[in-house]
């Protein structure tokens, strides 16, 4: 198990380094200059060049690159060239608020995905069934954009009942976040809906037609038990790897839904970084989207070796 | 006009050649009182001076002698705080370097400058310096500085600190953006110390408006103690002003304390903290939510759900030079010829631009710098207007009866977009036959160099210019023929001289004189379109009064309170 | 019998089956009540986008600075925009660069997904670990992320969003092609052309090729929804096509600061149209999934 883990790790790391080096190649392609992106376009080209010169800026790439690599693992993330203070609280507050996104979403959806599919799944081939999937699916393939403007339109302007912009007034209390996060939070949710419920559904289906539960169901235990006890487990599963391979997204991939409700989150940051040609900040990003994606893969491997009984007896003979 | 000459004679017998040919000008009936009170702030008369003046050469009402700003409705009130809305800045608060609206407020709320550019009165009031008159020929300028001024530290105010300012401002190895504005006018050894209350500025060329140069307009030039390490400046927010730093967090607001020394009175506010917005929206929904009190400026695109509202809160509409520049390559076809870039001129509606994409607030722009803006603009000459009939009879009479084509590069920037199809609809009209390109800002720009940038050299090009106290940038950079952001590649000797002139004369009415010149000489030939400067926009509640917006996006808040 | 001739009979016994397979497919897309529904809603979009212009009353272009932001109403079905234009217009037109980019642009990732899962496929081992490695390294991002990179990189444009998503796509289906491969390559077609002495690129391209068309079909269907969403995306985050052109996308992101002033006609048929559309495409990727499947 232990080496099943460290090998996983392993992997995980040299990918990682092969994403560095990806994101710092592709960043020295991007237009623009960062100099003049602080100092805006009618500063005198020698004002530029000074500064340039000041954020070392001119030097070969392959010196930024270490420079910049053997910083990071030490856990300095450098400095900011647009903000000229550190990349790490920028990145910390603002993947905090990806998170926090990601986790009302998470919350709403998950029990709401697990119960819609093992739902749908006692019912079968049924209306009741059909309806759900149908309805799970479209709204899966819709864009953030799309969900995002009729919500918006609706729930924020027609009935005027919640707020279209996720920027709260500063030291907001909880509970008036969450409020703001409501409408950005659903249409995450009507995404990713469809997705667990038909893993959910999937899973209970399978686990219905096992032995086990038949025999338990013959024995005269009561349906409502089986499901508990065994299905339940068994429709987790999937769902884990589901969340496990959303989690990419969610933390930075909502660049639209940050941009429709105006909240500062860890993939508007990644795009303004770009657009300043903000090296720091960048690569400081995207690396850190990486990391939270390698750790939620390994972590959803992991309980899914252990929570699946089949896995777990091969690697212990 | 009736004039009690002896006490007029009285006040003549001591104040320099500059200021009695101003005077002059005065009796003669050339220029009209309020531009009398605007011209002699900017030449250094004090408001006492002329307030005195004024009553000398007979009496009527005005306003503008009054040294504080919009008329407060009551008595103030003390204390309380208030909260405003702005943009939020896009990189460190540094003095030398900062170039975005954000930013350049912060500098405001904590620093002074030598002089205010007050917008709403359009004139030019003392801060740090209380006198400044220039040499005759207009190339020294001399500043006295007020006395007993202590930095938030305790540290007291001099000419030290001054000269130390300014020489970091224009000294090129610093990269400041404030050399855009003294690059061939001042250097570092320009800067002299007189004595220590008295600064001396030795120009490289005579400039009439060089007092402008060192106001408020000139949004970096904040008053720092001597040797201040400008990158660090981010952690003291030190200066002179009204308002101490309470914090200050990237991205997130500002919070401020009043100065309880300040030497124009104690604030009356407590404190005020201003929320940072990336965009405007949530700037809106704060300020219709109650979370905030103000919004420092904002663009009327967007804002409707105020601007319907406009009885509900205090808007502030400022006239600014806040202006869209339309160039056309001079030296490419089809734009050789004159008469077909004024055809293009010639095509567009503008009072139906300032409707449709300003909703009404904008002032009609003639083709030149010289906006209403301006002291020293000609309004006189007459404005152009759309006129289909005479565009295709002058793109027939350069031999393109059957119109032409050509392509307009620009920037995603506010209104801009919808303003470049505007113009290519209008010019349509007249078979000129535009296609587009909207870039982001950074590709527009570029290096910002000739032939690195599609600002500059795109066949037809269309920029922003933001506010500027005097015209003096928009007629160099963009028109002369060394000019730096020529886009149209103009390069017309007679311009050029009449610049020059314009730059260095010191008294109105010889500077409107030789802007008359330069508009019509600009209408003739046309190497540019402006259609309209946009008003800045500042709305708060109705219960906040006596903040005094500028044009540039700043806010003095000195005077302010909440009732 | 020579082992060429055995060659050519399978090939023709394969190529006859192939035929029947054909026929059955359609059969059974056209029975599909998914397919018929998503095709109606293609056909709908791509009749707007070809006759689109010349069906509407008015221009989409047409500008009346006197009538903006005007609400739904008999003389505009759904309002105006900022400029006085007609937004039914728009809405009807702008499905055009959406239908010309998308199959474009799915296309090209096909086209290099393709090569690359033959090459991971057949060669395996070290080339095969080598560009997985890349390729998930690649997949770590978030799509969006990849797409915008690249759009600031190559600057806006139809073109840029061709090339981003072939890039991104290219990897997903390379994967989908290489297990197919890996499939095939244990089959005795591809030894008996080893043995006659083809080349690896013939064996690729001419033998297993023809045999992993189906999944790749259906890749490139599925895809094509993507493809949509991806497009709608970027256009609305500023790197597809320029004003003026009439876009949903670009319509949606001028026109969306518009909407807290209550102006909401001016982005909801747009968003609308765009439900619409990926939908219809998803119905048809579907049902083809579906009538692939053994």
């Amino acid at each position: 198990m232990a080496i099943f883990i460290l090998k996983r790790v392993g992997l995980a790391l040299v990918t990682l380094w092969i994403l560095s080096v990806i994101v710092f190649f592709l960043g020295q392609i991007l237009p623009g200059d960062p100099a003049r992106a602080i100092l805006g376009p009618l500063a005198a080209p020698n004002a530029v060049h000074a500064l340039d010169q000041q954020l070392g800026t001119n030097r070969p790439v392959l010196t930024q690159y270490w420079s910049w690599i053997s910083h990071f693992v030490h856990g300095d993330l450098g400095t900011s060239y647009t903000y000229d203070s550190a990349v790490g609280p920028l990145v910390w507050k603002a993947l905090g608020h990806s998170l926090e996104l990601a986790i009302v979403a998470f919350v709403v959806v998950v029990p709401l995905g697990i119960l819609g599919g093992v739902w749908a799944a006692l019912a079968a081939g049924k209306r009741r069934d059909r309806v759900i999937s149908i309805l799970g699916l479209s709204t899966t393939v819709l864009p953030e954009l799309v969900t995002g403007i009729v919500l918006i339109v609706v729930f924020g302007i027609a009935l005027n009942v919640l707020p279209f912009s996720a920027t709260w007034p500063p030291g907001a209390s909880l509970p008036t976040q969450l409020y703001h996060l409501i409408l950005p939070a659903a249409v995450l949710v009507l995404i990713l809906f469809g997705y667990i419920e038909q893993m959910a559904r999937a899973g209970t289906i399978e686990a219905l037609n096992s032995d086990y539960a038949r025999t338990a169901i013959l024995k005269g235990l009561p349906r409502r038990t089986v499901i508990r006890r065994h299905i339940l487990r068994n429709s987790l599963l999937p769902t884990i790897t589901v969340i496990a391979t959303q989690v990419g997204y969610l933390i930075g991939g909502l660049v639209v839904v940050e941009t429709l409700f105006h909240y500062q989150g860890i993939g508007s940051l990644i795009v303004n970084a770009a657009t300043a040609k903000d090296f720091p900040m960048l690569e400081g990003g995207v690396l850190v989207i990486g990391i939270v994606y390698m750790v939620a893969t390994l972590v959803a491997d992991i309980v899914y070796t252990l929570l699946n009984p089949r896995i777990r007896f091969q690697a212990a003979e | 006009m009736a004039s009690n000459s002896i006490k007029l004679d009285e006040i003549r017998e001591s104040r320099s050649e500059l200021e009695n040919h101003h005077i002059d000008e005065l009796v003669a009936g050339r220029i009209s009182r309020r531009d009398f009170v605007r011209k002699g702030a900017v030449i250094g008369m004090s408001s006492s001076l002329l307030a005195a003046v004024l009553s000398a050469c007979g009496s009527a009402n005005n306003s503008s002698t009054a040294s504080s700003t919009t008329a407060a409705t009551g008595t103030p009130k003390q204390g309380g705080t208030l909260r405003l809305a702005q943009q939020a800045p896009t990189a460190a608060i540094n003095p030398l370097t900062i170039s975005d609206a954000g930013g350049l407020n912060m500098l405001a709320q904590t620093g002074d400058f030598l002089i205010l550019d007050n917008n709403q009165l359009l004139t030019l009031q003392p801060m740090l310096a209380t006198s400044w008159t220039p040499s005759n020929s207009g190339s020294v300028w001399t500043f006295k500085l007020r006395p007993n001024v202590k930095f938030h530290n305790g540290q007291p105010f001099t000419a030290k600190d001054v000269v130390y300012t300014f020489k970091q401002l224009a000294d090129p190895k610093n990269a400041s953006n404030a050399l855009s504005t003294f690059t061939s006018v001042l250097t570092p050894d320009g800067v002299v110390m007189v004595d220590p209350m008295t600064v001396a500025f030795h120009l490289e060329a005579p400039n009439g408006n060089f007092p402008y140069l060192v106001s408020s307009d000139n949004y970096n030039a904040i008053i720092v103690p001597d040797g201040t390490d400008f990158s660090k400046w981010q952690s003291t927010f030190i200066g002179t002003g009204p308002f101490t730093l309470k914090s200050y967090t990237q991205n997130v607001g500002a919070s401020f304390v009043a100065n309880p020394n300040y030497w124009a009175g104690k604030p009356y506010l407590d404190s005020t903290s201003f929320t940072f917005y990336s965009s405007q929206p949530p700037q809106i929904l704060a300020l219709q939510g109650g979370q905030v009190d103000g919004i420092v400026q904002f663009t009327a695109q967007g804002a409707q759900s105020l601007l319907n509202n406009a009885s509900s809160y205090n808007l502030i509409k400022l006239k600014s030079a806040n202006h869209r520049e339309l160039s056309m390559r001079n030296d490419q076809a089809p734009f050789t010829d004159a008469r077909v870039r004024q055809a293009v001129a010639l095509t567009l509606n503008r009072p139906e631009m300032i409707s449709a994409l300003l909703l009404g607030y904008g002032q009609l722009g003639n083709d030149s710098p010289f906006g209403p803006r301006f002291p020293s603009s000609d309004l006189s000459i007459p404005q152009r207007a759309q006129d289909i009939a005479k565009a295709k009879s002058l793109l027939a009479a350069a031999g393109h009866s059957g119109g032409i084509s050509a392509h307009l590069t620009t920037e995603q920037y506010q209104e801009i977009p919808a303003l470049a199809q505007v113009i290519k609809a209008d010019a349509a009209k007249a078979g000129i036959n535009i296609s587009l390109t909207v870039e982001s800002q950074t590709a527009y720009y570029g290096k910002a160099t000739y032939g690195n940038s599609d600002w500059l050299d795109a066949q037809m090009s269309l920029v922003d210019y933001g506010d500027r106290g005097v015209p003096n940038v928009f007629l160099e950079a963009p028109l002369t023929s060394n000019g730096s952001w020529n886009a149209a590649r103009f390069k017309n000797p007679t311009y050029d001289s009449l610049v020059k002139q314009y730059v260095a004369s010191i008294d109105l009415s010889t500077q409107r004189q030789i802007a008359g010149k330069i508009t019509n000489l600009l209408l003739q030939e046309t190497p540019i379109v402006i259609p309209y400067f946009i008003d800045g926009l500042t709305a708060t509640k109705t219960n906040v009064h006596g903040v005094n917006p500028t044009s540039i996006s700043a806010i003095y808040l000195n005077k302010a309170y909440v009732s | 019998m020579s082992v060429d001739a055995v060659s050519v009979e399978s090939r023709a016994a394969i190529r006859s089956g192939r035929q029947q397979d054909r026929n059955e497919l359609l059969r059974e897309l056209l029975h599909s009540k998914t397919f018929l529904i998503g095709a109606g809603i293609l056909l709908f979009w791509i009749v707007a986008a070809a006759l689109g212009p010349t069906l509407v009353p008015q221009s989409p272009y047409a500008q009346n600075l006197n009538a903006i932001n005007r609400a739904p109403s008999g003389a505009h079905w759904f309002g105006t925009d900022q400029l006085g234009r007609d937004m039914f217009a728009r809405v009807i037109v702008g499905a055009r660069d959406v239908l010309i980019v998308a199959p474009l642009a799915t296309l090209v990732g096909t086209v290099i997904g393709t090569g690359l899962g033959l090459t991971m496929g057949y060669f395996g081992g070290f080339t095969d670990t080598f560009i997985s490695r890349f390729v998930e390294a690649f997949l770590a991002l978030p799509v969006v992320i990849i797409a915008i990179l690249g759009s600031v990189a190559l600057g806006p444009g139809n073109g840029t969003v061709i090339a981003v998503i072939g890039v991104i796509f290219a990897p997903l289906i390379a994967r989908t092609v290489r297990s197919a491969v890996l499939l095939e390559r244990q089959l005795d077609y591809v030894a008996a052309a080893r043995l006659r002495g083809e080349g690896p690129l013939y064996i690729m391209f001419v033998e297993i090729l023809p045999n992993v068309l189906p999944p790749i079909v259906v890749e490139f269907t599925v895809r094509l929804g993507y493809a949509v969403f991806t497009i709608v995306t970027l256009t609305f985050l500023g790197f597809g096509i320029q004003p003026p052109s009439a876009n949903w996308g670009l319509d949606i992101s001028t026109n969306f600061g518009v909407v807290p002033a209550g102006y909401w006609w001016e982005v909801f048929f747009d968003a609308l149209a765009i439900a619409t559309l990926v939908v219809g495409v998803n119905m048809v990727a579907n049902a083809v999934e579906q009538a692939f499947e053994p």
